[in-house]
């Protein structure tokens, strides 16, 4: 075989070898949270450090972001002679959307680079080696705790940045274009409940807006732990784990957003 | 739903030497001899030597193991470490020195060759199996591996947390104790976090938390390495004084051949990936072989 074609081959096995570890990282990390022992204490911890340290990022993104939102739909609403239908807007983007996507990558940045680097250098510095020595199967003792608590908050933090984008909304819509807000809040209301409802009470925009998170928060704590325990190298190595963590975690966040959205669409009825 | 794998908490003390249930074993066996001869009673042959053998008992023992990363790392060693003995492997800096201790931790696995533990082959064993086999093992890494998220106090008890029943006193009072036998303040140090130890206190509790489940084996993965001379005869006799009091097996890397030749009995240098010279300190200061009076650089005993 000529030698381009056997690296060729040396690429896409590892490639595949790395997918591969990825998925048995989540599946074991999955499996782990109905298996004893069970690390209660670690993971409340975790989802302080995942959840209520987010807090103050994903409210300001979550406030800006709707009043962004509002701001630029008033003018092209305005166009139309359509201001009053900005709570519409404002509320199908946040909620279907930006809410999950925006909490989502500022989660990624924070938490995810946070993660890596801690267990980066637990690696480095043998804490991981010295779990496995003492008896504790570091995945259950690390990952496990990590992803259960992304799992839980994410979606918490994404209906918080939701309520806050809407508000945000509001503002600028009674500010800047002089919109009652009853009437903001009624169209927000009203853009809801248009847009169907899965098993006749459950809106299909809040089924949309909490599936995403849930992935999400799946993604950003596997990726993490992922990058985190097979850092090698020393001190350059945790940086690089940080480093891939976040632009891997976002750029999956993304992609699978699509993915989702598409998948959500055909099952959901919506209208 | 996995079940814990526990640890039997032993009820005496093992500080007071030699006991403990292969001890005791040993004893009877001996008392038995003494008082066959005493009888002048045939002593049948098999039974001395049976004798013979548990006093001998293997505890670590490597069967011709061989490993490969990309490169060969080790090949064909086998080295055995019998009760009681202080067992140390010497060599230059990356031979591959700590991956036998990774491999009798089953960290690792070998590509060939047995390592068994307690006369237990650990090679086939399952993940979960390894993790309870470890626990007979008590290991000091080079840079201690504390967990720096917690404080001196959790980390000793972690072991402890984690397997067995003992509760918040009673790991308390066995925290202390053996920060006591590390030579540490216990009440200075509890509440502190490894961040702010120095290098040779790190290593003491580490050395704490290793022996936190009294295991029967410690492992030392360069214990000496990165101290000053008077650190470094602390944590020299500490090792002495855990094999001389509680009887452990020790299995200990370094290259410090001055601090190796204080505590081993038995010495095994490995150099290109196999073990060249095995055998007692007194053996490798009087051999004539070329590489090895290099490696001892003029040190003898």
């Amino acid at each position: 075989m000529p030698a381009f074609l056997t690296r060729l081959n040396d690429a896409a096995k590892s490639k595949i070898l790395t997918l591969q570890e990825y998925f048995v990282l989540a599946g074991k990390a999955l499996r782990f949270i109905v298996a004893r022992p069970f690390y209660g204490q670690d993971v409340v911890q975790q989802m302080d450090e995942i959840g209520v340290k987010s807090l103050g990022i994903v409210l300001l993104t979550g406030l800006f972001t709707g009043m962004v939102l509002a701001l630029q739909s008033s003018v092209q609403l305005k166009t139309f002679g359509a201001s009053m239908y900005i709570g519409n807007l404002v509320s199908a983007s946040m909620i279907r959307e930006l809410g999950p996507v925006l909490a989502g990558l500022m989660v990624a940045g924070r938490v995810g680079s946070g993660i890596a680097a801690q267990l980066g250098s637990m690696r480095v510095t043998e804490q991981i080696d010295a779990l496995n020595t003492l008896g504790t199967d570091p995945i259950k003792k690390l990952v496990t705790p990590r992803l259960l608590a992304a799992l839980i908050m994410l979606p918490v933090l994404t209906i918080i940045n939701d309520f806050v984008g809407i508000i945000g909304g509001n503002i600028i819509a009674s500010l800047v274009v002089g919109l009652p807000s009853a009437q903001y809040w009624r169209t927000v209301w009203v853009q809801i409940a248009s847009d169907g409802f899965a098993l006749r009470y459950i809106p299909n925009d809040f089924i949309q807006g909490l599936t995403k998170p849930i992935v999400f928060g799946g993604l950003i704590a596997i990726t993490a732990c992922y990058f985190g325990l097979g850092t090698t190298g020393g001190t350059e190595g945790v940086g690089q784990s940080t480093t891939r963590t976040v632009v891997t975690s976002s750029i999956l966040i993304l992609i699978v957003d699509y993915f989702i959205t598409q998948l959500l669409l055909s099952v959901l009825t919506y209208g | 739903m996995a079940d814990r794998p526990r640890v039997s908490e032993p009820d005496h003390d093992r500080r007071s030497g030699d006991v403990g249930p292969a001890a005791d074993e040993r004893k009877s066996a001996a008392v038995r001899h003494a008082i066959r001869s005493e009888l002048a009673v045939d002593a049948p042959k098999d039974d001395a030597h049976a004798a013979k053998r548990a006093s001998e008992t293997s505890i670590v023992e490597l069967q011709h193991v061989s490993l490969a990363f990309d490169v060969p790392i080790i090949e064909d060693i086998s080295l055995i470490t019998r009760e009681g003995e202080t067992m140390a492997i010497v060599g230059e800096s990356g031979t591959g020195k700590s991956t036998i201790l990774k491999l009798v931790l089953r960290l690792l696995v070998p590509d060939r060759g047995r390592v068994l533990i307690e006369g237990e082959d650990i090679t086939p064993l399952s993940f979960e199996e390894a993790l309870a086999v470890r626990q007979k093992m008590g290991m000091v890494f080079q840079g201690a591996a504390l967990f720096d998220s917690m404080s001196v106090f959790e980390n000793v008890a972690y072991p402890l947390r984690e397997h067995t029943d003992m509760n918040d006193d009673e790991i308390e009072q066995r925290v202390r104790e053996k920060l006591q036998f590390v030579d540490l303040d216990p009440d200075r140090v509890i509440d502190q976090f490894p961040a702010e130890l120095s290098g040779g206190m790190r290593k003491r509790v580490g050395i704490a938390r290793g022996m936190a489940n009294n295991p029967r084996i410690m492992l030392y993965d360069e214990p000496t390495s990165g101290l000053d001379p008077l650190t470094t005869g602390t944590i020299t006799r500490l090792i002495m004084k855990l094999q001389r009091e509680l009887g452990v097996t020790s299995l200990v890397v370094s290259h410090d051949i001055r601090a190796v030749f204080r505590m081993a009995s038995k010495v095994a240098l490995l150099h290109d990936r196999r073990i060249t010279f095995f055998g007692t300190p007194e053996e490798m200061a009087g051999s004539e072989d070329q590489y090895i009076q290099d490696f001892l650089g003029g040190f003898t005993t």
